[in-house]
Formats: C-alpha cells, structure tokens, sequence
C-alpha cells in the first residue's frame, strides 16, 4: 500500500475503534431512551461514578480486578434502580424537558458530590492488558481501545439477543411499544422501566472502567458524555444497532476531519464535524437512521 | 403582589387583558420603583449593588429563555451561543466603529435574533429531544465559529475590550452607576415580556405550547410562530451578552459556553416556566445560591470542617445542592418559586380570615 | 399552611445569612487576601491541589507571628471558571478590604482586568490570562508573576534546541494544542521562532473536550514524523497525548509540555509514572518536595498533631499554590516595611509586588524581578523529565529568547 493509503486505513481504522467506544456510552442512553422514552444527559456522569467507585476499589491494597468490576456493576445496578424510583417515576408522563432538566441536575449533583465522597484526585485504573500497540496490518491500536470495541460490541450482542429473544426483552419492547397496552396485557411497567435504569447501570459501569482506564478517573471523564448526542440522533434514539453504527460513522468523521480537513482550516474540525452531519441528518430523517418513525395525532 | 382584589369587577376583554390587572397595583409599582430607584442605591453597599448587576443581567436572559421554553414549549440548549453573538456584535461595532451603547445594544440583540432564527430552523421538523440536541449544535458550532474566524473574535485570545458604556459623556464605569444602566434595561425587558405575554403573539405562543396541530388548525401559522419565538428569545439572549459584555468591559466566547445555557435553564425551571415573575424569581435564586451555601457554610460550616477541608465540601455541597433543588423543584413543585409566591399570596389574600 | 412557613423560613434563612454573615468585624493588625479558585469547574482537578498550598503557606506565615506582625485573613471564592462569580468574588473581596487577590482562570482574568485597575487592587494570574498583562503599563493591577505563554513557547523551542544539539535548522517540530485562545497564543511566538531558528513547524489542534486525539498523533507520527513535539494541552487531554504517543511509538524525551500538562495527576492518570519515561514538562514553580518551606509546613502540621495533606503529593500544583502565597506575603512584606510597619493600602502592596527580587524560597520560586514594567518577573521556567517514576529536574532557572518576547510585548501595546 502507498503511504496515503496507509494513512487512511489507520485513520478510519483509529476511528472505528474509538467510534465503538463511544457507542459503548451511547447504549447506556439508548436502552433507556427505548424502554422509558427519558432522556438521560447525565450519562456522562454515570460513567464517571463507576470510574470513581472502580479507582476507590482498586485503591484499596491487593483488591483484585474482577471484584473491582463486580463492585461498580452491583452499585451502579442499585443506583439505577434508585434513581428510577426516586427521580424519574415521579416525573412520567411530564413533558420531555422536565426530564432533560432533571437529569442535568443529577449530574451537577454527581459532578459536586462524587468528589466530596470518593476524594477529587486523579486516579489511574490500570487494567491486565499492557500498553504495547495491537498492530493490525499497517496500523496499530493501543490494546484499551481494542478492548473498548470488544466489549461494545460483545454488549450490543448481549442486548440484541436480550431484546429479540428473552422473554423480559420481549415484555420491555411492549412497554416501549405502548405502555398502556403492555400494562393492560399484564406487563408491569414501572418494573421494566427500573430494569432498564439498572441495564444503563451495567453499561455505565463497563463504559467507567474502559474509559477511566484510558482517561484516568476525576471529575473530568465525565466529559465523554458529550460524545453521546451526535451518536445517537444519528443512529436513531431507540435504536441499539443504530448506537452501534452511530459510534462507527462518528469515529470515523472525526478521525477522518482530523486528519485531512484540520490542515487546511488550521484548527480542530473534529468536535464539529459530527454535529454538522448529525444537522444534515436531523434534516433528511428526523428520526435518525435507524430510529422509529412517529406519528403524531392530536 | 400584595393587594385584596375584592370589589373590583371586570367589565370589558381590553380590562381583563390589561397591564395592571388592578388599579392598586400602580401604587405598587410607584413603591417598588422608590425602592429600586432610590432606596437601595443609596443604602446598600457596593458587593451587594453589583450582585443585584449580575442578577438584572440574568433577569433579562432568563426571560428571553422563558418565552422560547416557558411560553412556545420550544427547547434550546444554545441559549448561551446566542449571548455571545450579542456580546461580539456590539464589540466589534463599539471598537472597529466606534459606535455607543444605544445602537450596539439593539444591534447586537437583532443579530442574535438573525442567528436565532437559522438555529431554529430545525424546529420547524424537528421536536423535542431532536430540538435539543439540533439547538446544542447550534450552541457548539457558534462557539467553534467565534473561535476561529478572527474577524469576529478579534484575534488569537478572542476577547475584545469596550470602553465603558457612556450617556451624553456620563461614563457607566461604577457598580454604583452600571446599576442603573442595568437596572433599566431589565425593566425593559420585564415590561416588554409582560406585554407580549398579553399580546396576540404571546397567546399564540402558548397555543402552539399547549398543542400545535389544533393551534395551526385554528389558523396560527405555527411555523412563523416558532421562528418568531426563536427570534424574539436570541433577542433577549443577544441583549443579555451586551450587557455582559459592557458589564466586564470585555467580550470573550469563554464566557458563554454550554454550562452558561444550561444555567439559565436551570433558572426559568427554578423560577417557574412560562411566567415572568418566575423567570425574575429564577435569576435571583441561581445567582444567590452560591453565595448564599457559601456565606452560610463560612459561619456554619467551621463547626463541622476544617478550614482545609471546607473549601471543598463549600464547592462540592454548592454543584450537589444546585442539582438536587432542580430535581426537587422538578418533581415537587414543577410550577416552580413562582408558584411558592404565589401560595404566599394567596395565603395573605384572606389572611387573617382563612379557613 | 405547612407549605407557606416552609416558603419563608427559606426566605428568612437567605435574608439573615445576607444581613449577618457579611458584615464581620475587621480585626487589628489583620490583611486580608482574596483568593479565587476553581474547584468544580472544568479546571478542578487544578484547583483542589493548588489552593490547599495557598492556604497552607499561608497558615505556616500566621503560626510563625503573622507577616510583620500582621495576620493573614484568606477569603476563598471558588468561581466554578465561570465569569459572574469572578466578578462577584472581587466585589466580596473589594468589599472585606482586601489588599490583593489572587485570580483563577483566563477568562475571569480578561473579565476582572478593568475592574482591578478602576478599584486599585492588584490580582495575580499566574499560568493564566493574556501573555500580554505582563506588560505593567498596559495593565497595571495584573499579575502573571510567572512565565507567560509566550514565554514558554521561547523556552520550549530553547529546550527542543538543546535536546536536538544546538542547532533546530531543517528539523521538523509539532506543535499540538488545545484549541481555545489559550492553546493559540503561543503561536506568533512559536512562527517567528520558527523563521529565525529555520525549523519547519507544524500545528495540530484538539479540540474540546479533548478525550481523544488518535487521528492528530497519527497524523503527527505517521505523516509529519517531527524531531520535537511541543505540547500545550489542559484537562485531560495530556494524559490521553502521552498515551497515544507512547502508543504510536513516539519517544516521550522528545516532547515537552507546557505548564498545565505536566502535573503528576496528568502522568498518573496516563497509567502511572512508570508509563512516561522521559516526559519533559516545563514548570514555573519548584518540583518535588525537596524545599525547606515545604517541610516547615510538614512541621507545622506535624505540631498541630495532624498528618501533612495527601494534596501536598501533588507537588506540581501544591508548589505552585506555595508560589502565589509566597509572593503575596513577599508583596505585602515590602510594602509594610515601605511603611514602616503600618497597614498599607492596596496601591502600596500594589508597589512591594512590583518591587520582589532576589526571593527564591530555597529554589521554589524563580529568581525573577517584578518591576513597574514587567509584571511577568522575567519569564523564567525550569524543565523537568519523568526519569525512574518521578520528576527530576534536567533544566534549571532559565529564560527562552526573552528579547523575542520583549518585542513582541511592545508591538503589542502599540497596537492598544
């Protein structure tokens, strides 16, 4: 291959596997955007509590990887079963920017008091995996982003089959479908919708240790949560393949404008550049690529 | 306010729609103005005159969000983009041209309200979370933009520097003197939300609110409407970056960045949706909370902590107290202080003969 | 009825704070210091390090008698980097009659700049605000009182010329930044350099948030390949840069980063000391623990029968709050004695800051001047590397083409 070429397979190869990253936060807000219809801008903030609660573990002397991430997922599954019951259930049924804005303040209230309980200082979460780059062909990746694109891609698996065959994933469809009639056939709702906080739980949890472990764990790695939005309205909100090719098309963008548009415009293009396709989409399919199409009536 | 409404009878549609609702009100007014006017620059100390600055700034943004969010139903989470495209209009005007306060302010108002209308667009398709994410790209491309084209940001550090505004050679250059300055554009604003809330457009705004296909089948144009309320609300939101920008002296894209929009939100959620003296009620309470947790914890919380540790359990406990009274207001009081007020009023009103 | 007296005790609760908690008495023989801080905002990380150092040079001054026999009284702002409380911050301070305040973030600094030269109280913006305030004319409250940006640009490309042996002619340098004002003002600085010295520069910008930069350090090792990469990065992007850096195979001896990634907390969180061997990280303020007052202040504690604050680990931030503290008693110390011993007025601290010289705090603070003209006292950093999981200094006390940085500094004011 010429050394263009090979520059472009390590770019879109670079961005694949950080766009699988991102789609692994993004699913956390998908699975409760299908189930419940919240909308969840504190994703970030769950991912940094479970990096918090993973370093705090790991910081304890000889404390071993796997209870480590035993601990976050249990807590982060009561949290989300918490926060169902005392946040969001006593919102339903109010328009979409209550819910918006309550969990705005959930994370302020994450982002003030995670530090005051677990200590403000920055973390490392070292993971068994090394540092030496995966080589892959003519490019190469550090090993936590090949790990991130395993684990996303092994959750979407999990969850596809969850949805399609379990007969839970089935009853949380028809929630999803119409709450009136799932309740009326003998599905409890309210139930579903904790199980599906507590599934955004599992994932933030995942997303805590992938991320932390890359970022290291403060205040700051909830900033990943920003990468969410352009993910998911481009890959459809309710849409769990669509998280999946949402991250990938992100990745990839960004890399790619990193790489051959920010050397003619002399400057970062790549935070822009997603949400400037994710406009162009919003304008030719509202609903995303893969997203439910809606109809309204009066 | 506080007056018995006994005896008073409405007898036409123009009284009912009317700007004092009751003739005592005037005298209300009259009270307040003696206070605002008179009382309280000549009393109060500086640090206080210059909250009450940063709150009249607030006041006259928050209102702004509030008729796009409170009275239309619209969301945007780019409210903050459009203070900075005030904020860099009139700076450029006021240093490339020389230009003062009076035609800036306006100037930097309509420009936002243009921008406003571009960042709207989408809302003509889109609704609701759609909105709120296609409005954050709004808030993150202008900032991208003001960022890089130094034509607008004035170079590298992207800050302009302003004199301070100035009257017929009256230099507003003190907290003391910008309190005026400020306080009267945000009665200005208050006047001007009040009326419009009672005017057709208002009206029509709350239709399209409350249920947009019926309100476009009973002939509001909910497309011109909605562009409108986009256009109205970056008005206020351009006007309310002038001000900052005079206020500081400086116009600076740090200053308005996503937090800043989500702050204001989190007012007119506070204050109470669709409704003035909430949107006011809201500014106060977001400025003075911190200040407040602060001042209260510097008396307080030296019985509990440490010095060393108090700076950060203040900082902490002041995010996690602003978060949780957003979820608290939300789920407990979804009208909002407003609403609080309007409790007390209504206690008063047959006080002391309630049942 | 419950919900109405729960309304008021609100309102009285707020109002009594308001009217009481304000107003303390001013104590005799009491200075107070304003300090501003960020310790929520996205600068936190930075804040809760470096405050506690403020704070604890400033208790080690008053447990041994005070300044002068004046007791220091610090009042801490944090202004979560937003502007409104900066501004609100100065006013508490103006008001409780501060003698001098210390500034937190760059665009609380270009906010305040006006208003501390219309009130005469003089504000320190150490790593932050305009390379340009170290001009004392232009702006005479402001403070940088360390190495600007520009000044740091000058002594990383004198660095990169020593590491590269003496001569940086047709060797290839990468800048890469944080795209805000701040990751872009040292480039006029950097492409004069870059004329003059006859390197080829390039610059890869990051944009916020800043989590993840593969595609611009593929950019940088698989197409530009440079000699030297300088970095100017905040948050946690410096972390995210050493890793893929590492990870692409680039050698970490040739970076070097500006002031605000090169903390511990940067290296640790890109997987620990051991992960970046041979970091080079520029710093305006002493490393490490290895200075007389840090162990007055383990004493002192010591006595208090307390352990030393794990914040005291972190020395890059700690030391650098010990800097500030240090210079604002320095600057209150001259001014007092310029009086004879009598409580100076902001204007006279105003005059000891621009009179400091020749205090070194045993190697902690450069040997810089501040003078009427140069609030920035000289510019001067040191260079330190991560060598067997700790930093060790490899560049001491130095100034990186100070006449380019003087030139600049006056083109710039003419343009004002």
């Amino acid at each position: 291959m010429s050394e263009d070429l090979e520059f472009a397979f390590a770019l879109v190869l670079n961005g694949a596997s950080i766009g699988l990253m991102y789609s692994l936060i993004a699913l956390g807000f998908v699975l409760v955007y299908k189930a419940t219809d919240a909308i969840n801008f504190a994703q970030g903030e769950f991912v940094m509590l479970a990096g918090l609660i993973v370093a705090v573990v790991l910081g304890f002397e000889g404390a071993p990887l796997v209870a480590a991430i035993a601990i976050v997922v249990i807590v982060m599954v009561g949290f989300g079963f918490g926060l169902e019951r005392v946040v969001l259930r006593p919102l339903l049924g109010r328009p979409v920017v209550a819910v918006i804005m309550a969990t705005i303040g959930l994370a302020a209230m994450l982002r003030g008091l995670g530090p005051v309980i677990f200590g403000s200082e920055t973390r490392a979460v070292s993971l068994p995996i090394g540092d030496e780059p995966i080589v892959l062909g003519p490019a190469s990746l550090p090993p936590i982003q090949v790990l991130g694109a395993v684990v996303a891609v092994l959750l979407f698996l999990a969850f596809s089959w969850f949805f399609k065959k379990s007969r839970m994933g089935v009853a949380m469809r028809a929630v999803a479908d119409n709450q009136q009639v799932a309740q009326a056939m003998g599905i409890n709702v309210e139930r579903y919708f904790a199980l599906a906080w507590a599934m955004a739980g599992v994932v933030s949890a995942l997303g805590g240790v992938v991320w932390g472990s890359m970022l290291g764990v403060d205040v700051h790695l909830a900033l990943v949560g920003l990468k969410v939005f352009p993910v998911v309205i481009l890959g459809g909100l309710d849409s769990i393949g669509g998280a999946l090719v949402g991250g990938l098309i992100i990745g990839i963008v960004e890399s790619l404008a990193a790489g051959y548009l920010d050397p003619y415009v002399g400057g970062g293009t790549k935070d822009f550049a997603p949400y400037v396709l994710m406009i162009l989409v919003l304008m030719v399919r509202p609903y995303g690529i893969f997203g439910k199409r809606k109809i309204e009536r009066v | 306010m506080f007056h018995r409404e006994a005896g008073i009878f409405k007898t036409t549609y123009a009284a009912d729609a009317a700007l004092y609702p009751l003739p005592i009100a005037k005298w209300t007014i009259a009270a307040l103005a003696l206070i605002f006017v008179v009382l309280i620059p000549l009393t109060v100390h500086e640090y206080y005159l210059s909250i009450l600055n940063l709150i009249f700034i607030a006041i006259v943004g928050a209102l702004g969000l509030n008729i796009l969010v409170g009275y239309t139903g619209q969301i945007s989470i780019g409210h903050a983009a459009f203070m900075s495209v005030g904020a860099y209009t009139a700076a450029n005007l006021a240093v490339k041209l020389g230009l003062p306060f009076w035609i800036t302010l306006p100037a930097g108002g309509l420009m936002a309200a243009a921008i406003g209308v571009v960042v709207g667009m989408p809302s003509l398709r889109i609704k609701g979370l759609y909105l709120a994410i296609a409005t954050l790209a709004g808030q993150l491309i202008i900032e991208w933009t003001i960022n890089r084209v130094p034509a607008i940001s004035g170079g590298a550090q992207a800050s302009i520097e302003v004199d301070r505004p100035s009257l017929f050679g009256f230099s507003f250059n003190t907290q003391g003197s910008l309190y005026f300055f400020l306080l009267f554009f945000a009665v200005l604003a208050i006047v001007a939300t009040l009326n419009l809330a009672r005017s057709r457009i208002g009206r029509a705004f709350v239709a399209v609110r409350d249920q947009d296909i019926a309100a476009e089948i009973i002939g509001i144009n909910i497309y011109r409407y909605k562009l409108l309320a986009f256009a109205i609300s970056s008005f206020y939101a351009g006007v309310c970056g002038v001000l900052y920008t005079y206020y500081f002296g400086i116009a600076n894209y740090e200053q308005f960045q996503l937090i800043v929009s989500i702050d204001y939100l989190a007012m007119i959620i506070i204050g109470g949706l669709g409704s003035v003296l909430g949107s006011i009620f809201g500014a106060i309470f977001v400025t003075l909370l911190p200040i407040v947790i602060r001042l209260f914890m510097e008396d307080v919380g030296s019985l509990f902590f440490t010095q060393a540790e108090m700076a950060n359990v203040i900082s902490g406990l002041r995010l996690g107290v602003f978060g949780g009274l957003i979820i608290f207001f939300l789920i407990v009081e979804p009208e909002g202080l407003n609403r609080l007020w309007r409790n007390v009023r209504s206690y008063f009103r047959v006080w002391p003969f309630s049942y | 009825m419950t919900r109405f007296v729960r309304s008021w005790l609100g309102v009285a609760a707020t109002t009594a704070t308001l009217v009481f908690g304000g107003g303390q008495a001013f104590a005799q023989k009491e200075l107070v210091f304003g300090l501003q801080c960020d310790r929520t905002g996205p600068t936190a990380t930075v804040g809760v390090n470096l405050c506690p150092g403020y704070h604890d040079y400033i208790g080690l001054v008053n447990s041994k008698g005070g300044v002068e026999g004046f007791k220091i009284k610090v009042i801490e702002i944090d202004n979560e980097y937003k502007v409104p409380p900066a501004m609100e911050a100065h006013e508490r301070f103006k008001k409780e009659g501060a003698v001098l305040e210390g500034l937190y973030g760059t665009p609380q600094t270009a906010a305040l700049n006006k208003k501390l030269e219309e009130d005469k109280i003089l504000g320190t913006s150490p790593g932050f605000g305009t390379a340009a305030s170290a001009d004392g004319k232009r702006f005479p409250y402001t403070f940088p009182i360390a190495a600007s940006y520009w000044s740091q640009a000058g002594a990383a490309v004198a660095f990169a010329k020593e590491r590269l042996g003496g001569s940086l002619k047709g060797k290839k340098i990468a800048y890469i930044f944080y795209d805000n004002p701040a990751g872009k003002e040292p480039l006029p600085i950097l492409e004069d350099l870059a004329k003059d010295e006859g390197f080829e520069m390039r610059t890869f910008a990051v944009p916020a948030p800043g989590v993840e930069m593969g595609a611009q350090i593929l950019d940088i090792t698989g197409r530009f390949k440079p000699d030297f990469v300088i970095a100017h990065l905040f948050g946690r992007a410096p972390s995210v840069a050493i890793k893929e850096l590492k990870g692409k195979g680039f050698p970490l001896s040739k970076v070097v980063a500006f002031v605000w990634g090169s903390a511990e907390a940067d290296i640790i969180a890109a997987g620990g000391m051991g992960a970046a061997e041979g970091y080079n990280t520029i710093q305006f303020a002493g490393v490490g623990k290895d200075f007389p007052v840090l162990k007055d202040i383990e004493a002192m504690y010591k006595a208090q029968g307390k352990a030393a604050p794990k914040e005291m680990d972190s020395t890059v931030y700690y030391n650098r709050g010990v800097l500030i503290a240090a210079l604002h008693v320095e600057a209150v110390k001259n001014a007092i004695k310029a009086k004879n011993g009598a409580a100076p007025t902001p204007e006279e601290v105003k005059k000891g800051m621009e009179a400091i010289k020749g205090f070194t705090l045993g190697g902690l603070v450069p040997p810089m001047e501040i003078t009427p003209a140069d609030h920035e006292g000289g510019g001067w950093v040191q260079i330190w590397t991560v060598k067997g999981g700790k930093l060790v200094k490899s560049k001491d006390w130095f100034q990186g083409y100070r006449p380019l940085i003087q030139k600049h500094l006056d083109a710039d004011a003419k343009k004002s």
